[in-house]
């Protein structure tokens, strides 16, 4: 009989990618490589299964192109680097289950050939339902989608070619920074259905430069303030509420330098409630926004169907955009009025962002479409829009001004995540990430996770308008957060050599304070749990599987020491699941976080299931 | 005081004073540990409140009149007025506030 519950020590892909980089440099100060004779690292940071890292020196410092032939002329994927003598030069936009041709090509000079096979990364699986639009359109652009489900970040060429892709769940949005690389939720899960340990800042080819580990967790929405700070949405993993907390992060020390806690300006007993609502995840912020102009905040709450925008300075309410019905006498003023015509509010809403020239545009997910229950739609009479409101905040007015999706009907409707993007006057792009079907077909009550688990489809549509006419439709199968238009390179730097690093802390996991009576009796867990442990430097995670309803708590024991950490084994009925990476098919399987922060020496890991106290076998050490 | 009682006893003690209604379900994770949790505020603070437990499956009149759609879930009162309510598993020290609070 084995002693021991399954137990995994997991290193940070920080970590491992920082020893592939130095085995990669010492590989090639080792060598002789010319630009003839170049060192080739397929995958180099060992999470983008499209990328290629080609190394070489030259005798003259010379600028050297790399080019990515496409499988049609439009589709080659080019970028100069600047002139150098050693090039260490990523090569993007590969595709998958072919045999690439890349040319390295030095300014008025040599130009090398070579041939990288590269395996069907998508193990066989339909990733692309279409693709429609024109190479003069998106040029060498690519359109990102950013995992809600179980289908990784990928990006689509004009052709609907895969030409980035990421082999790890980060999940949420993801951002190009000023400085051309990404900004993403990281792969590591703190808290459970979908709450991050922080972000990770990456170049295209996979590199993470910077972990920014956020005390409270990561969930939906990132923003890079002009001094470079980034502001992370997050929560108080100790409070009784979730997703109503936002920090601003220092970008180079990785601290927490502001808090806005929204209990602060909002009361959540006096809110009025979306369809959505509850107690615990009263606002449910899925996006921030920062104004230069008004030095202002503007937060999208789920649950309270609005748009709240706040002085980033002193927190103070400034105003709120949503159907006031609802709302108690005290909030009014912050409401606008609406005048024009074909004026509709939106409904469980995300992405909100501010236009330069003051307006504000959201994804109108337009849930439920009501504030009275009596009066909620049906899936299959609703629909989605990418909406822009022209407001006016000195006579509280608010018009619509434009709008995309409604005429598409249930086609085009998502409950759930989802956004839009400005890039000028008239020219929008609009995803509608989270389309569910039911078993038999027909537009799915149940967000797309849970349509998925009772033998639904799901889908997601992109679609790009330039003044009223419709430039790109990207239909792809499963449910994705957002979609991003990116280039696969920059004019910074695509590259850096250099360790990544971890940044700030993790706050230590929820406890129960009850102590649970429970006889020791000293066996190991039964088979039946297939219990596992997978331990990282920071945190570790349990899996198991228990018959529902059982009591169960976990509890780490050093001596008279006992920490208790409560696993609920009944499955509670979830009004969102804005990314459901982490879900079990199975509802009695079990996946608790607990932090390593606060706990200090080595701990005894033993399971309390009803009355009876199991061994796992494992010691933790923190 | 903590008593689990039938909708008859629960209609002759909810009246007065300051009551923790808890609706449980035997088949429940969370009731299970709520149940601790309760005994351990019944053991905090005694006599000063009453802790009636009722069981969510075996009196529907109960959980039809308070409209309660699912367990665990707490309701306070005072003088037989609800003025809170909790879903879902509680921590002791957000009980013991809420139960100061009406004291």
């Amino acid at each position: 009989m084995t002693e021991q519950i399954k137990y995994t020590k997991i290193e940070h892909i920080i970590l491992q990618q920082n020893r592939a980089e130095k085995e990669m440099l010492a590989e090639f100060e080792n060598g002789d490589y010319t630009i003839e004779n170049p060192l080739v690292k397929y995958n180099a940071y060992l999470i983008n299964p499209l990328s290629a890292v080609v190394l070489f020196k030259t005798d003259k410092e010379v600028a050297v192109t790399v080019r990515v032939i496409g499988k049609t002329p439009a589709a080659t994927i080019s970028h100069t680097f600047p002139k150098a003598k050693t090039h260490i030069l990523p090569v993007l936009g590969l595709y998958s289950d072919y045999e690439n041709t890349v040319e390295i090509e030095a300014y008025r000079g040599k130009k090398t050939t070579l041939k990288i096979n590269v395996p069907d990364v998508f193990n066989g699986k339909k990733i692309i339902d279409y693709m429609q639009t024109t190479p003069e359109y998106l040029e060498d652009n690519i359109i990102v989608v950013s995992p809600a489900g179980q289908d990784l970040s990928t990006g689509f060429d004009f052709a609907g070619d895969a030409r980035w892709h990421l082999t790890i769940p980060c999940v949420f949005d993801l951002k190009r920074l000023k400085n051309g690389n990404l900004i993403i939720g990281t792969d590591r899960l703190l808290k459970m259905s979908y709450y991050m340990s922080g972000l990770y800042e990456m170049s295209l080819v996979g590199k993470i430069y910077k972990e920014y580990r956020v005390p409270g967790g990561y969930h939906h929405d990132s923003f890079e303030l002009p001094n470079g700070n980034l502001l992370s949405l997050t929560e108080d993993l100790r409070s009784d509420t979730v997703e109503d907390m936002c920090v601003e992060i220092d970008r180079q020390t990785g601290e927490v330098v502001k808090t806005w806690d929204y209990k602060n300006f909002l009361n959540p007993a006096k809110v009025s409630h979306s369809g959505s609502w509850t107690d615990e995840d009263w606002f449910h912020n899925n996006a921030v926004w920062y104004d230069e102009n008004t030095n202002s905040l503007t937060f999208s709450g789920r649950h309270i169907d609005a748009m709240v925008n706040i002085d980033y300075e002193t927190g103070e309410l400034n105003w709120i955009i949503g159907d006031p019905e609802g709302w108690p006498e005290e909030y009014q003023k912050y409401f606008f009025k609406p005048i024009g015509n074909n004026f509709e509010w939106q409904y469980e809403q995300h992405a909100c962002l501010i236009t330069p020239d003051g307006d504000v545009m959201c994804f109108d997910n337009h849930h439920f479409g009501s504030k009275n229950p009596d009066k909620f739609a049906k899936a299959s009479e609703s629909y989605s829009r990418g909406v822009r409101y022209h407001i006016n905040t000195e006579e509280m007015t608010i018009e619509q001004v434009w709008q995309y999706g409604k005429d598409r009907g249930a086609e085009f409707f998502s409950p759930y995540i989802c956004n839009v993007e400005f890039y000028n006057q008239g020219h929008y792009l609009v995803h509608s990430g989270g389309i569910a079907y039911d078993k038999d077909g027909n537009p799915s009550e149940a967000l797309g996770p849970f349509a998925i688990q009772a033998g639904g489809s799901i889908n997601s549509i992109t679609v790009e308008i330039c003044n009223n006419t419709k430039m790109l439709e990207l239909k792809v199968p499963g449910n994705y957060y957002r979609a991003e238009k990116l280039t696969l390179y920059t004019d910074g730097i695509n590259l850096e050599m250099g360790d990544g690093q971890i940044l700030g802390y993790i706050n230590d996991s929820r406890e129960m304070d009850t102590e649970v009576p429970a006889e020791a009796c000293g066996e190991l867990m039964p088979e039946f749990c297939n219990a596992h442990i997978e331990d990282e430097y920071d945190k570790f995670t349990f899996l198991s599987r228990f018959v529902k309803g059982d009591l169960v708590l976990l509890q780490l024991e050093k001596g008279d020491e006992i920490h208790r950490y409560y696993i609920s084994t009944t499955s509670r009925p979830a009004t969102a699941m804005c990314v459901g990476t982490f879900l079990d098919t199975d509802d009695r399987n079990t996946r608790t976080v607990i932090s390593k922060t606060g706990l200090s020496g080595t701990y005894d890991v033993r399971v309390i299931i009803n009355d009876k106290k199991y061994e796992t076998g494992v010691q933790i050490t923190c | 005081m903590l008593k689990e009682v039938t909708s008859q006893e629960f209609k002759e003690m909810y009246q007065d004073g300051v009551v923790v209604a808890d609706f449980f379900s035997t088949t429940c994770g969370p009731c299970k540990m709520l149940s601790f949790v309760l005994a351990d505020v019944d053991k905090t603070l005694g006599d000063k409140v009453k802790i009636l437990k009722v069981d969510f499956d075996k009196n529907k009149d109960l959980t039809d009149e308070y409209k309660v759609v699912g367990y665990p879930t707490l309701i306070f009162m005072k003088d037989g007025v609800e003025v809170k309510r909790l879903q879902g598993l509680q921590q002791k020290p957000l009980i013991i506030k809420t139960i100061e609070e009406q004291l």
